[in-house]
């Protein structure tokens, strides 16, 4: 949820609690304020009905439907007056009603009267709605202020967060630029800015580092590996007997095999970084067409049938050359850890990629050959990056990979959705 | 054929130059671009090797003084730095092709001499090796002026051979030519044997000497004063 969406939600929240605890004292007030004026009231009527009595008014005349007068034992003390509710008739209404009736003794000459006077009350109910009724507009006019003032207000309070926020979202290490995020009035939010700007400039320094070492260990390594071969290759040309020769060819293998890891090991170290952004979708068929033309020979060579059921225009956003590798590495994987009149079946769906191949039931978790340096085949020409590269690959693009096996089928899929 | 090589490893150079100059190519180096500049606004040359990584800058700064040149030589980059970027824009800038370090000097040898067919001979040139005729334009094979029916791959691997022919050439550097830079961990799959093993059949067939000879297991060698 936005937090200005947020923070107005819990203001309406705290508001109508307000207006609600507000409304019930409010309605407690009025309503102990009307009784003690309806009780005002009623005393003096009854007052003023003693004094017609006094003055000779014979008391069954008086007598009405809101006006009742008992005579009492005059060795009773006088009652002051009490209120107390009641349904009586009420004549003009013609009907029961509630009514307050307010009654009090008086001894006048030799006799005792209880003098009881009725009159209407003024209902809960309408009590009640005059308050919710007066509330609601209190809450209209805040609702009112809330648009237009609170909102707006806080808006541009928060405007630099949000600016902020923004220029963090765009933030990208191929662009090279640290954050410059403006100042604001507000000394939490220039904190937080110069906290973020200072937290950008330090990760573009570590990632320049990285990316620089990474090329550099990758040059530095490989340009005195590329002087060994040539070496080892002039050497090969001289006069050499057998056991010179078998020398020569083993400095040559794993001089052969440093080049791969170190140029795997820059791969995934340039994966790592991202360096590989994916701009536009590319067409992954096309791409796995010509990788599978390249290797068809080796395929043939190596006794292999292959089985494709591929769409015919499968897009996906990602870097070509990673692409290239991502399909060369997989297919290679399914040739050489195949088996005798072995198979491969390769399906593409604008979903899935799935390669399977026949092979010998795998002696470890197959999870764990998607780890660096991990092999399953004694194969020493086979460095164990070739898996690690794709799992690399999917993370980097956001795809899901599973490497399985079971009957003797071997099950490469990554899911691009 | 002379070729300037751009390179600042000295032990590098000192590699490509035994191995071209014994090729009969002559060779002249630079170190830096600074050396280079010189060197190619005094001379011609037919191809630069161009390293990328160099003391003073980056190689690719000196393509645009290459382009100017007349007769513009061929350039064929090689590098360590095994970025696409760069294989890119130096393609994008006018060099003729990309070899990444580390390569097998066979293959720059390939490379060098098929830049030259190319741009020099138009590709009308014809290979000759003894009885062997190769027609580079027409992929045409011919041994004692008899046509040899052969794949585009033993036809590549003959080229390659005949190019660097009294040469071993390791089974890996045969395979990567033939396969590609990420073939290499499958070269182990004696694939390179098989190939081998048909184009030797075939020369035999059509009556040709079998120059093709194994040394040690380590590579092939096509040697001229084969028995």
């Amino acid at each position: 949820m936005k937090l200005l969406n947020h923070l107005t939600i819990m203001y309406l929240i705290l508001t109508l609690l307000a207006l609600a605890i507000g409304g019930f004292f409010i309605f407690r007030k009025l309503e102990s304020e009307i009784n003690f004026e309806l009780g005002m009231e009623l005393n003096r009527q009854v007052d003023a009905f003693a004094d017609r009595i006094r003055q000779g008014a014979p008391p069954e005349r008086l007598t009405s439907d809101r006006l009742e007068i008992f005579e009492l034992s005059y060795s009773l003390p006088e009652e002051e007056l009490t209120l107390r509710d009641t349904l009586a008739y009420h004549d003009p209404m013609n009907q029961n009603e509630i009514q307050l009736k307010g009654s009090k003794s008086y001894k006048i000459g030799d006799k005792h009267y209880r003098i009881s006077y009725y009159n209407l009350v003024v209902e809960t109910e309408d009590i009640t709605e005059t308050v919710v009724y007066t509330m609601l507009i209190v809450l209209l006019v805040q609702l009112l202020f809330i648009g237009f003032f609170f909102r707006g207000v806080s808006n541009r309070i928060l405007k630099p967060f949000y600016h902020t926020l923004d220029q963090i979202q765009q933030f990208n290490f191929q662009k090279n630029l640290p954050l410059d995020l403006d100042r604001s009035q507000i000394r939490e939010f220039n904190e937080l800015n110069d906290f973020l700007e200072r937290m950008s400039q330090k990760l573009l320094k570590d990632y320049r580092q990285i990316k620089e070492f990474s090329e550099n260990i990758s040059h530095e390594i490989q340009t005195p590996a590329a002087v060994v071969r040539g070496k080892l290759e002039h050497l090969m040309n001289l006069e050499i007997n057998r056991e010179q020769a078998e020398l020569i060819h083993s400095a040559y293998q794993n001089n052969e095999r440093i080049h791969r890891i170190v140029r795997s090991l820059s791969l995934l170290a340039k994966l790592e970084n991202e360096e590989f952004e994916a701009p536009t979708p590319i067409n992954l068929t096309e791409i796995l067409q010509k990788n599978l033309e390249m290797l068809e020979e080796l395929i043939h060579l190596s006794e292999l049938t292959l089985e494709t059921n591929l769409d015919p225009s499968v897009m996906v956003n990602m870097h070509p050359f990673i692409a290239e590798i991502m399909m060369h590495n997989l297919l290679s994987n399914a040739i050489k850890h195949n088996q005798k009149e072995g198979w491969i079946r390769v399906t593409l769906t604008p979903d899935l990629l799935l390669i399977d191949n026949s092979g010998l039931p795998l002696r470890q978790n197959p999870e764990e050959l998607l780890q660096r340096f991990k092999k399953e085949s004694p194969h020493p020409e086979s460095v164990g990056l070739g898996l690690s590269i794709v799992n690399q690959i999917c993370k980097t693009y956001r795809f899901t990979f599973s490497y399985t096996s079971a009957n003797e089928t071997h099950s490469a899929s990554i899911g691009f959705r | 054929m002379k070729i300037l090589l751009i390179e600042d490893n000295a032990e590098l150079m000192q590699n490509i130059l035994r191995y071209l100059s014994n090729e009969g190519i002559r060779c002249e180096t630079a170190q830096t671009l600074y050396e280079a500049e010189d060197k190619l606004l005094g001379y011609a040359y037919d191809c630069i090797l161009l390293d990328l990584m160099l003391p003073d800058g980056n190689g690719l700064t000196i393509l645009q003084v290459i382009n100017n040149l007349n007769p513009r030589p061929n350039v064929l980059i090689i590098s360590a730095k095994d970025s696409l970027d760069d294989k890119l824009e130096g393609l994008d800038l006018g060099a003729d092709d990309y070899l990444p370090k580390p390569f097998h000097l066979a293959e720059l040898l390939a490379r060098v001499k098929a830049l030259y067919r190319r741009s020099k001979l138009g590709g009308k040139d014809e290979l000759n090796f003894n009885e062997i005729t190769i027609e580079h334009q027409n992929l045409l094979v011919t041994i004692y002026e008899k046509p040899v029916e052969l794949t585009k791959k033993e036809f590549d691997l003959l080229v390659f051979f005949i190019t660097n022919k009294n040469r071993v050439l390791g089974k890996q550097a045969i395979a990567q030519h033939l396969w590609g830079d990420y073939t290499d961990d499958l070269a182990n799959f004696d694939f390179v044997y098989q190939h081998i093993k048909n184009l030797r059949k075939k020369i035999c067939a059509a009556g040709g000497r079998d120059y093709l000879t194994t040394v040690y297991g380590i590579g092939y060698k096509f040697d001229e004063n084969a028995l």
